[in-house]
């Protein structure tokens, strides 16, 4: 925790260049960024452009193919696995779905980054995931198989894991890429909630113009190579969303 | 109503939730304990020739140079530790296997273990490589240990589990060519003991040796033990895992370790034992209603113990897999139809 204070930002990358071994994404210009606490940031870019590859960099599944990524002031392959796993989580809506798993055994897991060799669970971590089942709404449906929720539900339902796991940054890979307005509304709503009220730090990749300028305080967008960030109301005028009317088809 | 729906329901479903879930556990274990206990005092009286339970107590606590005492110390109770250590290593390797690999039908004979413990006992016994019983065991092992490693290789070179999964299926193919090929080219009295092991039974394992099979199953239950926090995650992925904070490739190491020498040793020495790795763990599930490993590798050892107590009261002329195949794929077929877990 003492880390924390030497730096003002929960997550930093210095010329950061993103890709798998030493096969460079889409993105060619090293960037930096910085990620303060209390904010949420849209990561928005056409399919294919690196989002995932870049969160994925930020989680520590990928190693930066140059540049630094740090997390709490201090470099994130120094961090040792587990105290990460305190500190980020990478949520995915498309995970693997074990088909006999309930909703409250995976919410369980979000404190295995705190549990000992046998995997037991104390009475605060059984208070820390009611809590977080609570946050997010999915008690009434605490003991159904997840593979059975519906992409509503299961997208709470990974939510609640991570906040079960007390993480400081939280990265999300297209949360609402199956739901519908209402519940897309609602999720980055909650998003923005959980960020201010819990001090965290959220980066949220979508396809929505229309969320990310309502519910994020910035917008992180990569196009033709680049990334560049600019704060949410600024970010039209700045040409920064200009990309995403440019397509035409032949 | 909404404040109703906030407090209210979700005390209540917590309630009942948890009382549900303590009973089953207490019920679940209770009952496999003391049909585990039953299952051990009719192995001790029954066999070719049958001892009054008043004679074993006897021959337990005060031995003998009478029959009873033989019988019971040279083979029952040899027999009685083999089905026991071999019917918690299967279904603790055929668990985690399951587990790790995130395939309902993964387990030791799937990923070519089995085979690899066959073709140690087949150049031992066949090819006359290694001699005498600890030669045949400790090729076994090494058999076993073998195909592991290539596994193992595997593993560390390729991220999925469907291609590890793949390559234990092909070297058990591979290794089974080989021992067809062994088979074909002998006819001599080695062929009747390699066939003969190849049947399984728990009646092969003497007081003098069975603390080598103790020990690996030992060893092979605490490497999988330790790895119970991995064994929870790996069910969500290994991207998953990482992000809990585990080292995914040591884990998965040490569980295929531990899961190889579980199922080698007991190949070693019980030969093949088929159906129990694949079946008890989904027999486990059933039962538990859990996918906690904290409750399903203890509830699937258990499980794995009985069904090969069990099959081991049947008369030593039927061969030990027939029993198991026999009695065992109707009974786990019938519960999988019926129940849910044909969800796998």
């Amino acid at each position: 925790m003492s880390d924390l204070k030497n730096s003002p930002f929960l997550l930093e990358c210095k010329d950061l260049l993103v890709g798998y071994g030493s096969v460079l994404s889409t993105m060619s210009v090293p960037f930096d960024f910085s990620l303060s606490a209390g904010t949420v940031v849209a990561l928005m870019g056409e399919n294919g452009c690196g989002k995932s590859s870049l969160l994925k960099t930020f989680a520590g599944l990928l190693s930066p193919v140059a540049g630094t990524v740090s997390l709490g002031g201090k470099l994130l392959a120094e961090w040792l696995p587990r105290d990460r796993a305190k500190m980020i989580s990478l949520v995915r809506m498309s995970s693997a779905e074990p088909p006999r798993m309930s909703v409250s055994e995976f919410v369980r897991l979000g404190r295995s980054p705190y549990s000992g060799i046998f995997d037991s669970r104390t009475d605060e971590d059984k208070r820390i995931v009611e809590e977080s089942m609570a946050l997010l709404d999915v008690v009434n449906f605490a003991n159904r198989p997840i593979a059975e929720l519906s992409d509503g539900e299961r997208s709470r339902v990974f939510l609640a894991e991570a906040v079960a796991q007390q993480v400081k940054v939280l990265l999300l890979d297209e949360p609402n890429a199956f739901l519908d307005i209402p519940r897309s509304h609602a999720l980055f709503r909650l998003l923005k909630k959980i960020a201010t009220e819990r001090d965290m730090g959220i980066i949220v990749s979508t396809h929505s113009v229309e969320y990310a300028e309502r519910y994020c305080d910035r917008i992180m967008v990569v196009n033709g190579g680049a990334v560049r960030v600019a704060p949410a109301n600024d970010a039209r005028k700045s040409g920064l969303l200009d990309w995403t009317e440019a397509f035409d088809v032949k | 109503m909404s404040l109703l729906k906030k407090i209210i329901l979700p005390l209540n479903l917590k309630l009942i939730a948890l009382e549900v879930l303590l009973r089953r556990l207490l019920i679940g274990f209770v009952a496999l304990i003391v049909l585990i206990f039953l299952l051990c005092i009719a192995t001790l009286c029954f066999g070719a020739v049958n001892i009054p339970f008043a004679d074993v107590v006897q021959a337990l606590f005060s031995p003998g140079a009478d029959v009873s005492s033989n019988i019971l110390w040279n083979l029952r109770i040899p027999k009685m530790i083999a089905a026991v250590l071999a019917g918690a290593s299967l279904a603790v390797s055929g668990l985690s296997l399951q587990t790790v690999f995130r395939n309902p039908l993964a387990g030791p004979f799937v990923l070519g273990i089995s085979s690899g413990a066959s073709l140690g006992v087949a150049l031992a016994l066949l090819a006359g490589i290694g001699f005498g019983s600890v030669g045949v065991l400790g090729s076994a092992a090494l058999g076993a240990l073998l195909v592991t490693l290539v596994v193992m290789f595997a593993a560390t070179r390729f991220a999925q589990t469907g291609v590890l999964l793949i390559v234990g299926l092909l070297t058990g193919y591979f290794i089974d060519s080989i021992v067809s090929v062994l088979i074909a080219g002998n006819s001599s009295e080695s062929l009747r003991v390699y066939v003969a092991w190849g049947m399984g039974s728990f009646g092969r394992v003497t007081l003098g040796d069975v603390w080598m099979f103790v020990a690996a199953v030992v060893v092979g239950m605490v490497l999988i033990g330790v790895s119970l926090r991995y064994l929870n995650a790996a069910l969500l992925g290994d991207d998953f895992a990482h992000g809990l904070g585990l080292n995914v490739k040591r884990s998965k190491i040490c569980v295929l370790l531990g899961a190889s020498l579980l199922a080698g040793a007991t190949t070693a020495f019980c030969g093949p034992v088929a159906f129990i790795g694949i079946a008890v763990p989904h027999l486990a599930y059933l039962l538990f209603k859990t996918t906690n490993h904290r409750v399903l590798l203890p509830g699937a050892a258990l499980c794995g113990v009985a069904l090969a107590l069990l099959a081991g009261l049947f008369p030593a002329s039927v061969p030990l897999n027939a029993v198991l195949s026999l009695v065992g794929v109707p009974v786990i077929m019938w519960v999988l139809v019926r129940g849910s877990g044909a969800r796998m």
